[in-house]
């Protein structure tokens, strides 16, 4: 081959890690606490994902949905939806798993930093959100207004209760969440994630918009942070794609030309709006 | 030939091998290294093998079905060996031993070129790497067939970049192109075959393609550009049934999925890599059942704008290399130049309709 000094990576080895803890959040969600070997700290950025795998189960991209200020311990939030999540919703406390990572481009914080940060998710989108949510809130004084706005299909599936009860009180989070079907119980919003936005009063010269939800939110989410003049610059949106093997080889999460798993999955709106099989 | 490639060539070392020394050169090489060469295969299919005759060797073959990066990229490749109960793993062990690839063609070569670029960008991976860093090409020249079109990306016959040695027929032998250090020193060590000393004045056999691009291989990337929504692509799909064998066929394809296998004792596995495929349905679809490249259409010009455009604004190369394989064996018959070509008629007229 060429005379080029390669450093050649194993890509593909685990490190075998430790679940220390598991909550069930809904019947179909549960969070993860995770300590890598050794409590090595993950070192990973808000918005970003590791694989995770369980021997004969397979590997999954899983975002991480704790704060790097908190460590050396992490958490996965994890919808059973295949094979492998499933498995691991079999999984007790003391269990081990394998952990690739952490991969990927997670949010820009010193864009975020000094502005007020509006973040808009919906459904699972909450739980890679939730990394940047927490970081922000460790770190308050270093930004501006937080406005949180969550959308979920049924109180049933709300999660993190916790971590809601504690933004609804605080004086500094400006938290709004709406459901779609309501049950007997329910006193608050109704509606679709979007009817939270008109409402809201910001600045837009301060304001950073941070989006995550299903495939079909944005669109929606994106076309009403525009009537409220939000630059496309200043929203910045994490893509779910399925990446396989987080390293830019296997193809799997390609947009055109525009690998998510190495390039994202935060992108600012800027760079995949002109990508045409990206939103 | 460029003018450059042509200087390089005349100035090389030449030999002349008859048949009797050609025939102990293999053995030679066998001696050292295990020898990859074409083989036949059924009446008019080749593959790529293990030399074990000298005799088995196939020296004219159009191509071969698999492409070479079977020894690269295996099909099915283990990555790591675990143990479920104990939740441990070994990773997998690659053989450190030279392999000599014998009678190569050099649109193969060239995608090999290609592979080590994707695995070596971003993250070198050291499975690809360790296959690939005790391989020795020895290059022969061929005669088009329908299929090739290697000339309309960029790749001559006789590009030699990449071989040690080149292999050219000629009367009752072949002449042997001394392409650099690593094919001096083989020859070196062979000590037989005469010097021939130049000037040149070998009738090589005129080759030409007929099969063409009608655009310059330079212009085909810019073209991309305009292409993205064209009609085209929906004909395509018309006829396309999304098996995948262009992808499988393909010398310079390298997407994979990994999956676990496990033992019948439930006990003991493997974590695999195979190749994959963004021809098939699912490829782009994520756990939930969301696929963001559902339609053959948007399949088909994905894989064309890998070859085409993704990739070549990385690299600066066509990451397609001409070796006709994906045209020669698409169970529906879609041939890839008959899509360029449409393509560039499509331009073409598009362009006129801007500029009336």
């Amino acid at each position: 081959m060429e005379n080029k000094v390669l450093v050649a990576e194993h890509l593909y080895n685990p490190m075998i890690s430790k679940i220390v803890n598991i909550e069930e959040l809904t019947e179909l969600e549960k969070r993860f606490e995770i300590e890598l070997p050794e409590k090595r700290v993950l070192g990973h950025n808000p918005g970003q994902f590791v694989e995770v795998s369980i021997f004969g189960w397979g590997e999954a991209p899983i975002s991480i949905s704790s704060s790097p200020t908190r460590n050396p311990v992490f958490d996965l939030t994890v919808r059973r939806v295949g094979r492998l999540t499933d498995k691991m919703h079999r999984l007790h406390a003391g269990d081990q798993l394998g952990i690739r990572g952490p991969y990927g481009k997670g949010f820009e914080l010193d864009t975020f930093k000094g502005r007020d940060v509006l973040f808009v998710c919906a459904g699972i989108g909450l739980a890679p959100l939730k990394s940047m949510i927490d970081y922000t809130i460790a770190k308050r004084k270093d930004f501006g207004r937080l406005i949180i706005l969550y959308g979920t299909r049924h109180p049933a599936l709300i999660l993190f209760r916790h971590d809601i009860e504690m933004w609804t009180k605080a004086d500094d989070i400006e938290f709004h969440i709406t459901v779609d079907r309501p049950d007997d119980r329910w006193k608050g919003h109704v509606g679709v994630i979007t009817t939270l936005i008109p409402p809201l009063k910001l600045d837009v010269e301060r304001t950073v918009a941070a989006v995550v939800g299903p495939p079909v939110m944005y669109k929606f989410v994106l076309m009403a942070l525009k009537s409220k003049r939000i630059p496309d610059e200043n929203i910045h949106l994490s893509l779910e794609r399925r990446m396989k093997c987080g390293v830019g080889k296997c193809g799997h999460c390609q947009i055109n030309g525009v690998y998510v798993c190495q390039d994202g999955p935060v992108f600012r709106y800027t760079q995949i709006k002109n990508l045409q099989e990206a939103i | 030939m460029t003018g450059e490639d042509y200087y390089k060539v005349e100035q090389m070392n030449k030999y002349y091998f008859d048949h009797a020394t050609t025939e102990n050169f293999l053995d030679f090489l066998m001696s050292r290294a295990k020898v990859i060469a074409p083989h036949r295969k059924g009446e008019n299919s080749f593959i790529y093998d293990e030399v074990r005759n000298v005799s088995d060797i196939v020296f004219d073959y159009p191509r071969t079905i698999q492409p070479l990066k079977k020894y690269f990229l295996p099909p099915r490749e283990e990555l790591l060996e675990f143990d479920r109960k104990n939740n441990t793993f070994t990773e997998t062990t690659i053989a450190d031993e030279p392999r000599i690839y014998f009678a190569i063609h050099a649109y193969e070569m060239q995608a090999i070129k290609r592979l080590d670029f994707s695995f070596v960008r971003g993250h070198p991976e050291w499975n690809y790497l360790e296959r690939r860093k005790n391989a020795l090409f020895l290059g022969i020249s061929f005669t088009p067939d329908e299929w090739h079109f290697s000339k309309g990306v960029g790749i001559e016959i006789e590009k030699m970049d990449g071989f040690c040695l080149y292999f050219e027929p000629m009367e009752n032998g072949f002449l042997v192109f001394e392409v650099d250090q690593a094919g001096r020193d083989l020859l070196a060590d062979f000590n037989s075959g005469v010097l021939v000393s130049a000037p040149l004045n070998l009738e090589i056999r005129e080759k030409t393609f007929s099969t063409k691009i009608k655009y310059h291989f330079n212009r085909l990337p810019q073209i991309f550009e305009l292409l993205y929504n064209s009609p085209v692509w929906e004909s395509v799909a018309e006829r396309c049934v999304g098996c995948g064998t262009c992808n499988l066929l393909c010398p310079t394809c390298y997407c994979f999925d990994v999956n676990d296998e496990v033992d019948l004792n439930l006990q003991k596995g493997r974590r695999e890599r195979i190749w994959d495929s963004c021809m098939i349905n699912p490829f782009a679809e994520v756990a939930g059942g969301e696929n963001f490249r559902e339609k053959i259409s948007a399949r088909t010009r994905h894989r064309l704008y890998r070859k085409f455009k993704y990739n070549t604004m990385l690299s600066g190369e066509l990451h397609c290399v001409g070796c006709g394989r994906c045209s020669r064996y698409c169970p529906a018959g879609i041939n890839l130049v008959d899509i360029i070509n449409a393509l560039i008629d499509d331009v073409g007229i598009r362009q006129q309709t801007q500029t009336v």
